[in-house]
């Protein structure tokens, strides 16, 4: 057999081989004995010495291609077997992207604060400080300086929590006020202010009282505040909190530290003014007391009610959260069921 | 105060349709709650005259036939006990819908037809406790005086055409209490003049007042009048007057009883009547109770007398509980025929006390409470002295026994009109403002700017300029202000840096993924001291709802375990909860509040997944929370220290102090099995949680200015070292000791295991650490941290007696 058969026949032993080897281990064993220092082509090329010069030429060439054609079938080779390969593994790795995710708990803030955070943010917004008092206030505070005479209701120990005969748990904020009006040096100019805080009153829990709750008090003091003021900021507020096409009415009310007091309502966001259960068929909600603070309230402070002037309101965030959230048992607020506090997330802004 | 619109046109010319009447009312005096309108909803329910009746035999029904304007007479079963022939009363007609939408049909009843019912007035909308006592368990009949016709509808006879405001007033407006001072309420709105009759009254009898005697102290009741009307017949009042009353929400009893009803009604002044009887000596005195006297009141309740309740007596017995209500013993009978009148006004806060102490609040009380017309008293007393004489065919015996007359000038106010324009923001003409007060009958004087207003004594709530802001603004219209912004130099708005702090403090915490909570500030004696570092005097209410609300927290946390214990009652085992509040005590003689933190985590940090990804919260990741929090908040780590402390309320070994550079800021640790297993629905779970006293972490963070820094640009050389050590050495300790012998590069210590069991001898344990090591400013070579390696080996051996492995 001359060489050029044996190369005919290495060169088709060695393409079935490749084609056999399946693994990346065989694949290389191939490799080496077809193509390595120690294959038969390596070895045809050693004995050509014995070959005639001019036939050597055209058999080196020859066992060029023949080696050529085999890394080229080997790579392919081994590129096929990589491929399937990461085929495999991936198929292997394949996961089912609609089962659910592992869920933690997911924080929130309560209602109240919720409420109460954006009233604060909208009336820092307009210049106003945040000040917040004593929960245990005194009765000089809470009542005396804020024109309560001592006989008033709201004195008497069925109303009110007192801890001794002058400390009790503040059943207002309107005490911040007058511990402002004291505070404030008003050769620096106006005083605005809101007093955010927790309250308590002598009522038994149900589903509409609460012996603790949240109140925001609010004062402008200046010399040439209006009540048309009091009414434009009123307005603004009710309608950044029950929306911008609500309509307000302010009707005459009472509270010993303003005169002239008044009750705002809004236009019953339900039944859009129509009358149904949640506004009692009256079409208005009422949402908060305000007024003109009590020239009494102003002299008590120090303040020279000739001079300055200004309004003051209190808002129930209880009220406004159960207004706005539509609850319907006050309770809710404090017992923490988690059920019912995770529902407002969505309401935080 | 129930209004009749009927009665309101007594007064004054309305043709206003009510519920804008009503409406109108409300925006410019007083709220009007709601106005009702008695027949509203009701249908074919007219008058009936029973022309026979006869009891249907083995029941207690009976068989009428009853007129009811028709041609042919109704048959009608009858079941109510007071029926007979002969009465005019009310029926309702087949297809008549009654109270509560209920319809009328035609019916047999033992076999006999029955063609519409005849009804008890609660059967067609009356409240229970406005029927007259005698109709209240059957049908109801009308008097023989009144104007009735078989057929016409029944509501114009029993007055419920009428439309009934409710005047919710406030407690400065007492003056339309009254029909009179609603009255002039509503004229005022709607700009009418009012008409209030004045009286003229002629005595008929006797002389009275010489055999007969008043003591009062003026100190308890200011102004006291009696009158005596001699030989009155007791019966119904005529159906007019009682028509008045049921509409003012006031149940008819007697002719002589009503009177002073009625009269209470039209003027707000309350009155009484005496059966003469009760004072058999003559004699009425009016003071103080004794300790230890009793009185049984009208409505049957007896009462311990207060020595703080006013009393009236007839110089032995106490005869009735001054201005709140008449004791029974000189209760108008059927056989009464004198009558001692009594029209007087009481010390307010008194009235007020006493009624609110025996929880009888009256029509009476209420009103003297909030202040009554101090020109009504006279008034009212001649006019039910009249009206007895009208009703109850009595003698007027001549005379008025005045035992208190303390006198009262008006307020006189000196104010300007611009000064009301100024506070209202509006441009008020004079004429316009001198109009208002013409509308509310307040005389009153302009000069030029210069108002004066004479206050009548009925408006007690009006005794200064701001008051009359009020009257000018509320009948100028609030609606009319235009709304304005305060034009104000400019307010730097905010939070005080501490709030700035605690709000961020909230929210890492809620990132951190804790639901806010917020709890009441009372609670029970123990729990206001449980979960508390170092007790302070307890703060408590004087007069407690109950026990359980009776003492200020000490600590947020107990609101947490309370709210825990709700929600795993409700099956709510997976919680992380925080609250941010106050705590209170009493220290150095003063209450004081402080702002804190808690958390509380229970069951498992992830929700129940399929991957069964079941990591427990327990200590460390809690540790872990509040590490994050610290560092998030600017708190310097390495000063950081936990030591083991036993906590009231607390898992005794499971529970640490946390120290800021030795400063006490808080606690961390696990819920005791006391109390967690003494609670069904906590159940023993395993609760954690931490509180931090934010008075104390606040400043430690506050305006940390935070410089920057450039990220390193050398890498970091990582070292792990494990060592054996006696049990009770804490990770604390050895922390110090590499801390201490590290050296400056030094920068990053963290646990990685801890080892205690069978490959290792008992009381002792294994513990790993990885070191990292960095050099800012330089490349770190390993001789360095080999020889820092090295210090840090020798001090462990020499200090904690470890084996480095």
């Amino acid at each position: 057999m001359d060489l050029f058969e044996k190369l005919q026949e290495l060169r088709d032993q060695g393409l079935s081989e490749i084609d056999k080897a399946k693994t990346e281990e065989k694949l290389n064993d191939v490799r080496v004995k077809l193509v390595g220092r120690k294959s038969e082509l390596t070895e045809i090329l050693h004995s050509m010495k014995d070959v005639e010069p001019e036939k050597r030429r055209e058999i080196g060439q020859k066992v060029n291609k023949v080696r050529d054609l085999f890394n080229q079938k080997l790579d392919d080779a081994k590129n096929e077997i990589v491929e399937k390969l990461v085929k495999e593994q991936l198929e292997k790795e394949a996961i089912d992207v609609t089962l659910p995710g592992r869920e933690e708990h997911l924080g929130t803030k309560h209602p109240i604060n919720i409420i109460l955070d954006d009233l604060e943010k909208y009336f820092i917004g307009m210049g106003f400080k945040v000040a917040q008092g004593p929960e245990i206030e005194t009765d000089h505070y809470c009542f005396e300086m804020m024109n309560l005479p001592k006989d008033h209701p709201a004195r008497d120990m069925q109303e009110t929590f007192y801890i001794d005969s002058e400390d009790l748990l503040r059943s207002q904020t309107s005490g911040d006020q007058a511990r402002e009006l004291e505070k404030h040096d008003f050769s620096k100019g106006p005083l605005k202010m809101v007093g955010p805080g927790k309250v308590y009153r002598r009522d038994d829990d149900d589903a509409t009282h609460s012996h603790q709750f949240m109140q925001m008090e609010g004062l402008v003091v200046d010399k040439n505040i209006t009540m048309g003021d009091l009414k434009g900021t009123l307005e603004l507020m009710a309608k950044h909190v029950f929306g911008q096409d609500r309509e307000t009415r302010l009707r005459p009310s009472y509270f010993p530290f303003t005169e002239p007091s008044v009750e705002m309502d809004v236009s019953c966001f339900n039944c859009n003014g129509k009358g149904c259960s949640i506004c009692k068929y009256t079409g208005w909600i009422e949402v908060l007391g305000a007024g003109m603070v009590h020239p009494n309230v102003l002299e008590n402070a120090g303040v020279d009610s000739n001079v300055y002037g200004g309004f003051a309101f209190g808002v129930g965030l209880d009220r406004f959260a159960i207004l706005k959230y539509g609850i319907d048992d006050i309770r809710d607020f404090y017992t923490n069921d988690v059920r019912f506090l995770e529902q407002f997330s969505k309401e935080e802004r | 105060m129930l209004v009749s619109y009927q009665w309101l046109q007594d007064f004054l010319k309305l043709d206003q349709e009510p519920h804008q009447l009503g409406e109108k009312i409300t925006r410019t005096g007083v709220e009007i709650a709601e106005v009702k309108h008695p027949e509203e909803g009701l249908k074919k329910i007219v008058i009936g005259h029973i022309i026979d009746c006869e009891p249907i035999e083995g029941t207690h029904l009976n068989l009428t036939h009853v007129d009811v304007g028709d041609e042919e007479p109704h048959q009608i079963v009858c079941g109510a006990p007071n029926v007979a022939a002969g009465e005019d009363v009310v029926v309702a007609l087949p297809g008549a819908r009654i109270a509560d939408n209920v319809k009328i049909k035609k019916g047999k009843l033992r076999g006999y037809e029955s063609n519409g019912m005849i009804c008890g007035l609660q059967e067609i909308g009356f409240a229970d406790n406005l029927v007259p006592e005698k109709y209240v368990d059957g049908i109801f009949v009308f008097p023989q005086d009144a104007d009735v016709k078989p057929g016409q509808d029944a509501y114009e006879p029993l007055g419920m055409d009428d439309y009934i405001f409710d005047f919710d007033i406030t407690p400065n407006r007492a003056d339309t209490l009254s029909m009179e001072g609603a009255a002039y309420e509503v004229g005022a709105i709607v700009d009418e003049p009012v008409k209030i009759e004045n009286v003229a009254l002629k005595a008929d009898g006797e002389s009275w007042t010489d055999n007969f005697t008043a003591e009062v102290d003026p100190k308890l009741a200011p102004k006291f009048n009696l009158r005596k009307i001699s030989g009155v017949k007791v019966a119904d009042s005529p159906l007019w007057m009682q028509k008045r009353l049921w509409n003012a929400g006031i149940r008819p009893i007697n002719n002589v009883v009503d009177v002073t009803n009625y009269i209470m009604l039209l003027t707000g002044q309350p009155m009484h009547t005496y059966d003469a009887r009760a004072f058999e000596n003559n004699k009425l005195v009016v003071r103080k109770a004794n300790q230890g006297e009793k009185l049984t009141l009208l409505n049957d309740k007896e009462i311990d007398l207060d020595e703080n309740d006013i009393v009236i007596t007839n110089g032995e017995r106490v005869v009735m509980m001054a201005g709140v209500m008449g004791g029974l013993n000189s209760e108008i009978e059927d056989d009464t025929t004198d009558v001692i009148l009594e029209s007087a006004i009481f010390d307010p806060t008194l009235i007020r006390k006493a009624a609110l102490r025996h929880a009888n609040r009256t029509e009476a009380s209420s009103r003297y409470e909030k202040g009554v017309n101090w020109d009504a008293t006279e008034r009212a007393l001649d006019m039910a002295a009249l009206l007895l004489r009208n009703n109850a065919s009595g003698t007027i015996d001549e005379g008025v026994i005045t035992a208190a007359d303390e006198k009262r000038q008006p307020d006189v106010i000196h104010t300007t009109v611009s000064y009301l324009n100024k506070v209202l923001g509006t441009e008020i003409s004079n004429d316009e403002v001198g109009h208002i007060f013409d509308r509310l009958n307040f005389e009153y004087e302009l000069d030029g700017d210069n108002l004066t207003v004479n206050v009548p004594a009925r408006r007690w709530d009006v005794s200064i300029p701001a008051d009359l802001v009020e009257e000018v603004g509320r009948l100028y219209g609030y609606d009319k202000i235009k709304s304005t912004q305060p034009v104000l130099a400019e307010t730097h708005g905010g939070y005080s840096e501490t709030e700035e702090a605690i709000r961020r403090i909230k929210a890492i915490v809620q990132g951190q993924g804790l639901i806010e909570a917020i709890s009441y500030s009372l609670t029970s004696p123990e729990k206001a001291v449980s979960y508390t570092h170092n007790p302070k005097k307890l703060v408590q209410v004087q007069m407690p709802l109950n026990s359980s609300r009776s003492t200020l927290r000490q600590n947020l946390m107990t609101g947490l375990v309370d709210a825990a214990s709700y929600n795993m009652a409700r099956k709510q085992n997976q919680l992380a909860l925080f609250e941010q509040g106050r705590v209170y005590d009493f220290e150095n003689d003063t209450y004081n509040e402080h702002e804190h933190l808690a958390t509380l985590y229970s069951g498992n940090v992830y929700f129940d997944n399929w991957q069964h990804e079941e990591e427990q919260i327990d200590f460390f990741y809690v540790k872990g929370q509040l590490t994050n929090l610290f560092k998030a908040i600017g708190v310097n780590l390495s000063k950081v220290e936990y030591k083991a402390e036993e906590i009231e309320g607390m898992h005794p070994t499971r529970t640490a102090g946390i120290y800021i550079d030795g400063q006490y800021v808080g606690m961390i640790g696990m819920i005791s099995h006391a109390i967690t297993r003494a609670s069904k629905a906590l159940n023993g779970s395993e609760i954690y949680g931490y509180e931090i006293d934010l008075d104390t972490l606040v400043p430690m963070i506050i305006s940390p200015k935070t410089v920057s820094k450039n990220a390193p640009k050398f890498p970091a050389i990582e070292r792990d070292l494990s060592i054996l050590v006696e049990e009770s050495v804490s990770n604390q300790a050895i922390e110090n000791v590499i801390n201490d012998n590290g050296g400056k590069f030094l920068v990053n210590l963290r646990v990685i295991d801890v080892y205690q069991g069978a490959h290792i001898d008992e009381n002792k344990k294994s513990l790993a650490y990885r070191l990292t090591f960095l050099n800012e400013q330089d490349t770190l070579t390993d001789e360095v941290v080999n020889k820092a390696m090295a210090a840090i080996d020798a001090e462990l051996k020499e200090q904690l007696g470890a084996e480095i492995r």
